[in-house]
């Protein structure tokens, strides 16, 4: 019995560029319908704007405003609503991957350890490069060691704070890398209980079960989506905000 | 006592151990909050929107231990 075999990978369209594999494999082609789904979802929404909405753009309308009010000025501030964009990107592009792995047959993009990892990396990449943006490298560096604490601290609280910076990045991959693995995991084991027991008198107990565990999954793929934009947007308003 | 078989034992310690912590941790914290919002309904809200970030950090906790125990059962 084989549960992984559902999360491994296996390429479409064979490309080897320069030696790295770009194969086109299942979970490009999700990602390539999360990004169209994205587009066409706000495009739409945005088109022949309305002063008074209804329908589609009265819908993106209120994540939009539930998404910059929550997480851009509650976190940010008014000076950073340039970061709105980066930030609500990102939301729209897990929510999609994550609603998209729910559909019998498709793949969730954002189960790869690689995926989360890559929009981890440019979090982090986004974080340190404000906080040298706004302070210079130096004054960036300065930042981790507050002032007017005694000095003997310093070589304790230094390296706590880099590995830090390391580690929020990390738990937002993993965070997101295992709520979605775990989740479509249960559903699988469901099925498998289906396959495993042999009778058709049996069925609708781990049927209620898959039913149930997708209803969930819908819910934590937009959770998730959620506390990944919110903690990005922590993370750049903390590397953005004054030293205390 | 082959490796295989502790491993297999391993993976099944990691989470169910893993999962104690969060479970209490999460208890606390919807706990506090709904002790909270019975005290003060109009903030609930943002109550409600503290707790699920405070769940999602609890979660994340629980769910190395999930990675941890997949590793050592399918490696």
């Amino acid at each position: 019995m084989d549960l992984l075999h559902h999360f491994e990978l296996h390429p479409i369209v064979e490309i080897h560029v320069l030696g790295i594999d770009l194969s086109i494999t299942k979970a490009v082609v999700m990602m390539w319908i999360a990004c169209g789904l994205t587009f066409f979802f706000l495009v739409m929404g945005g088109r022949k704007a309305k002063l008074v909405p209804s329908g589609l753009q009265n819908f993106v309308e209120a994540i939009i405003g539930f998404l910059r009010s929550n997480l851009i000025l509650e976190t940010l501030g008014e000076e950073g609503v340039a970061w709105f964009p980066f930030i609500a990107t990102i939301f729209f592009f897990i929510v999609f991957c994550n609603l998209l792995g729910l559909i019998p047959g498709a793949f969730t993009a954002t189960s790869n350890i690689n995926v989360t990892a890559t929009l981890a990396v440019i979090v982090f990449l986004c974080t340190q490069g404000a906080g040298v943006a706004k302070h210079g490298p130096l004054g960036y560096l300065k930042k981790f060691v507050p002032k007017g604490i005694p000095l003997w601290i310093v070589p304790i609280m230094l390296p706590i704070e880099i590995i830090s910076q390391f580690a929020k990045p990390f738990s937002l991959a993993v965070r997101l890398f295992a709520n979605m693995t775990a989740g479509h995991g249960v559903i699988l084991v469901f099925l498998f209980m289906i396959l495993m027991f042999k009778s058709w008198a049996i069925t609708a107990v781990p049927l209620i079960g898959v039913v149930v565990m997708s209803a969930f999954e819908i819910f934590v793929a937009l959770i998730q989506a959620y506390i990944f934009s919110i903690l990005a947007a922590m993370y750049i308003a903390e590397a953005v905000q004054e030293a205390h | 006592m082959e490796a295989a078989g502790l491993a297999y034992l391993g993976g099944g310690l990691s989470i169910g151990l893993g999962a104690c912590g969060a479970g209490i941790g999460m208890g606390i914290l919807v706990g506090k909050t709904v002790e909270g919002m019975a005290r003060q309904p109009e903030v609930s809200g943002l109550l409600r929107t503290t707790m699920i970030i405070g769940i999602a950090f609890v979660e994340a906790l629980a769910l190395y231990a999930l990675v941890i125990s997949f590793l050592l059962i399918f490696k």
